[in-house]
């Protein structure tokens, strides 16, 4: 479904991704985990081309972003991995001009042309997924943040993306509203959704993954099923990490 | 520095390629052919447009009392006259006094009648016809101050120093003559209004008023307080202006005037006015003349000079000051009217100033290189440069270059072109306050940058940025009152006309800034429900 082939980014002088290689197939689950500044939400963002990279290839189904695009030029193929590859932020990033309704309808109505009878039934279906029916007539300041993730989770849905990539999903939320929004991620995984989730969770990460990439210095240094990883690291940096995350 | 302006003007459009007006000799019979065609444009179309500016005010031309949006004068009766002789109907069009030539000049107007001396820089760059009014200049001062008796007062500083402050109409004879008289002994002050200057004579902020003969007669029962000191000085003559080249008309124009003069008939429009004196006799000297210069005919008609008394309905209403609450019983109708085009010009130039503000924001902001220097070269020329030059290019020297637009529609344009330039920086400081996430949302649920832009980004820039857009249009409000310039008749420029023709000056500002206010408060209140509704739906303001 997706495969990244040698990702090389580099910002000015620094390197941030330094040559990184990795494969989901249709229905899994990666987990990304790793040190802060080790390049995991900056890889995320160059598979569905928020980033532009400088070497190496990503390949999504048919679609393919190669290095050095450029965002206005380039548009048109940056818009056709966009449509297959859904994005979920950590600050949610929901449209505060438009109610719970209104951001979930407004994609497919402008990019599918979806008529909005059908687009209306699609978002009351998912917004009774998230569990959030009885907002969809407010607005996103008057809901937690946890709803406000659930809910961007519902608009990355109707897309019927092929591919969700998760960014960080519950860093900005309290335990509480974290497993509200986990909760529903696992739903997806149940569902054979195929994702990729950079998180901090190490529970969430071994629950819900199919296989755990380990990101740091902008290297992908160790690999496997969830619990090869977290039962056997091999990596002395995969060590280090396991055991700091181990504390909180 | 309306006069910087006019210099300006005058530079960049000796820059510009000429028309027929410059084209002497060799050219000279195409442009006489070419130019003829306003005196047959004339008698095709049976009317004749006259430029005149009816806030000059009495007794050339102002409005009617009966009804303020008609005006009378006699220039207006004069106007009516040539019409006869030359079986046209007269078309009166308002412009402002020291734009009148500009009108002439790009062929908004045929011909201007509006006490325009004759001068040989004028004659040089227009067709000027025989004098229809001879008049001098009057000089005017307090009845009960002893310190100004005679001409040569002028030249002594008051008491306490300070020197004599003399007001005179700008841009006309009497500051010439007047600047030429002081030197540094005295200080001229111009007023664009008639009797601007007689008012600060009579207040006490000016110690003396230079005027044209007709108007220190006309509105002398006005103001009883002033009186002439010495006799009238510097003649000179109020001709009728047409474009270089068009002799045909101008020879019409004479035949006309002549031949009135002869009958009788300007004597008796001026009488009505109170303005035909015995310097008018020159009249009859000059016309004996024309017989030389290709008038014969006209010249040979008998002069007719047993003049009946005139009838009741003849005697034009003079000047009266009217005061208090029958003024604005009598004008505020016609303020209100001019307060509806300072609306409607206000309503269609705002929206159209706000989506070319948007545009040039969207531009400037996520366009090309080749997209956003031009935009920004043209926010930054057009918030550099005053409105009333942008106005003054397009309805004045446009036409130069062959694009002739009407007034409302220049007024219009420019007031929109010109807030584009304001709008499109407040709305590129909106943008750019909508948080980067909102443009990667947008993007990564699979909309196009175009799509993003206008479905997501701007409709917040727009709630946000609500307070400071109010603000603009209201300030585009106001600004519609440069509009005079094109001709427009909004509502300052009413109230300027209406307070000279009655003298009502106070009661009239009250009125005027009554309406103004009125008609933007609401906007204010409504402004503010708007922002408080869409405030909900929680864009951070």
């Amino acid at each position: 479904m997706i495969h990244v082939d040698s990702l090389f980014k580099r910002h000015g002088e620094l390197e941030i991704l330094k040559g990184i290689s990795l494969t989901v197939n249709r229905g899994e689950v990666a987990a990304i985990i790793g040190p802060s500044g080790g390049g995991k939400s900056t890889f995320l963002r160059c598979i569905n081309g928020l980033e532009t990279f400088q070497g190496g290839a990503v390949r999504v189904g048919p679609h393919v972003l190669s290095a050095n695009l450029h965002p206005r030029k380039d548009a048109a193929q940056l818009q056709k991995v966009r449509k297959v590859v859904g994005f979920v932020f950590q600050q949610f990033n929901l449209f505060p001009h438009l109610s719970v309704l209104g951001n979930l309808i407004e994609a497919p109505m402008l990019v599918d042309k979806e008529p909005k009878e059908a687009a209306v039934a699609r978002a009351v279906a998912l917004l009774d997924r998230v569990g959030l029916l009885a907002k969809a007539e407010a607005y996103p300041r008057d809901l937690s943040g946890g709803q406000q993730q659930r809910v961007a989770i519902a608009r990355t849905l109707m897309m019927r993306p092929e591919a969700i990539l998760f960014d960080e999903p519950t860093s900005a939320l309290d335990p509480v509203m974290a497993n509200e929004v986990l909760g529903v991620i696992s739903d997806l995984a149940r569902a054979d959704q195929t994702m990729i989730v950079v998180t901090h969770s190490m529970r969430f990460a071994r629950q819900v993954s199919d296989h755990v990439h380990v990101f740091a210095g902008g290297h992908d240094v160790e690999f496997g099923p969830p619990d090869k990883v977290f039962g056997d690291p091999q990596h002395e940096t995969t060590k280090a990490f396991l055991k700091e995350a181990g504390k909180d | 520095m309306n006069r910087l302006i006019g210099l300006l003007f005058v530079l960049v459009t000796l820059c510009l390629p000429k028309p027929a007006a410059a084209q002497e000799t060799p050219a000279q019979g195409a442009a006489a052919a070419e130019s003829s065609g306003t005196w047959a444009t004339i008698q095709k179309d049976k009317r004749l447009i006259w430029g005149s500016d009816m806030e000059g005010g009495g007794p050339f031309i102002f409005p009617r009392e009966d009804d303020p949006e008609q005006v009378t004068g006699f220039e207006v009766d004069l106007a009516e006259k040539l019409g006869e002789y030359l079986q046209v109907t007269p078309e009166f069009s308002q412009g402002q006094w020291d734009k009148l030539l500009d009108l002439l000049r790009a062929e908004k107007v045929q011909l201007v009648i509006n006490g325009y001396e004759w001068s040989p820089e004028r004659a040089e760059l227009f067709e000027a016809s025989m004098p229809y009014y001879v008049y001098a200049l009057q000089l005017m001062a307090r009845t009960d101050d002893a310190g100004v008796t005679s001409w040569d007062d002028l030249k002594k500083p008051r008491p306490d120093g300070a020197l004599m402050k003399i007001g005179v109409l700008t841009g006309s004879a009497s500051q010439e003559v007047m600047e030429e008289y002081c030197g540094a002994l005295c200080e001229v002050i111009g007023y664009d209004g008639n009797t601007d200057a007689m008012r600060e004579v009579e207040t006490g902020k000016l110690d003396a008023t230079l005027q044209d003969t007709p108007i220190a007669s006309f509105y002398a029962p006005s103001f009883p307080a002033l009186r002439p000191i010495g006799e009238p000085v510097a003649p000179g003559y109020y001709v009728i202006y047409a474009r270089k080249g068009d002799k045909q008309l101008i020879q019409a124009v004479n035949e006309a005037l002549i031949l009135m003069l002869r009958n009788g008939e300007l004597e008796r429009i001026y009488s009505r006015y109170g303005i035909w004196d015995k310097q008018q006799q020159e009249l009859f000297t000059l016309a004996e003349h024309a017989k030389f210069f290709g008038y014969e005919k006209a010249a040979q008609v008998e002069v007719n000079t047993a003049d009946a008394p005139l009838t009741q309905a003849e005697v034009a209403v003079t000047s009266t000051r009217k005061r208090g609450w029958v003024v604005v019983q009598d004008y505020f109708p016609v303020l209100i009217k001019s307060a509806g085009l300072t609306v409607v010009l206000a309503g269609l130039s705002f929206p159209l100033a706000v989506l070319a503000g948007i545009l040039i924001a969207v531009g400037r902001l996520y366009g090309p290189a080749w997209v956003r220097l031009p935009l920004t070269a043209y926010v930054e020329f057009l918030r550099g440069t005053p409105l009333m030059l942008q106005l003054y290019f397009i309805f004045f020297l446009l036409p130069e270059l062959g694009v002739n637009i009407p007034a409302f529609t220049t007024a219009v344009l420019g007031l929109a072109i010109n807030y584009s330039a304001y709008e499109s920086e407040i709305y590129r400081a909106g943008i750019q306050a909508i948080p980067g996430g909102q443009m990667e949302a947008a993007l990564s649920l699979g909309m196009s940058p175009t799509q993003a832009i206008f479905r997501v980004i701007v409709p917040q820039a727009v709630r946000i940025v609500i307070p400071p857009v109010v603000n603009d249009f209201i300030a585009l409000f106001k600004d519609t009152s440069v509009c005079s310039v094109v001709t427009l008749i909004e509502l300052t420029k009413r109230f300027t006309v209406l307070s000279m023709s009655t003298q009502a000056v106070v009661e009239m500002m009250l009125m005027t800034a009554f309406l103004y206010l009125v008609m933007s408060y609401p906007m204010s209140l409504i402004a503010r429900n708007i922002e408080k509704r869409l405030g909900g739906s929680g864009v951070n303001v």
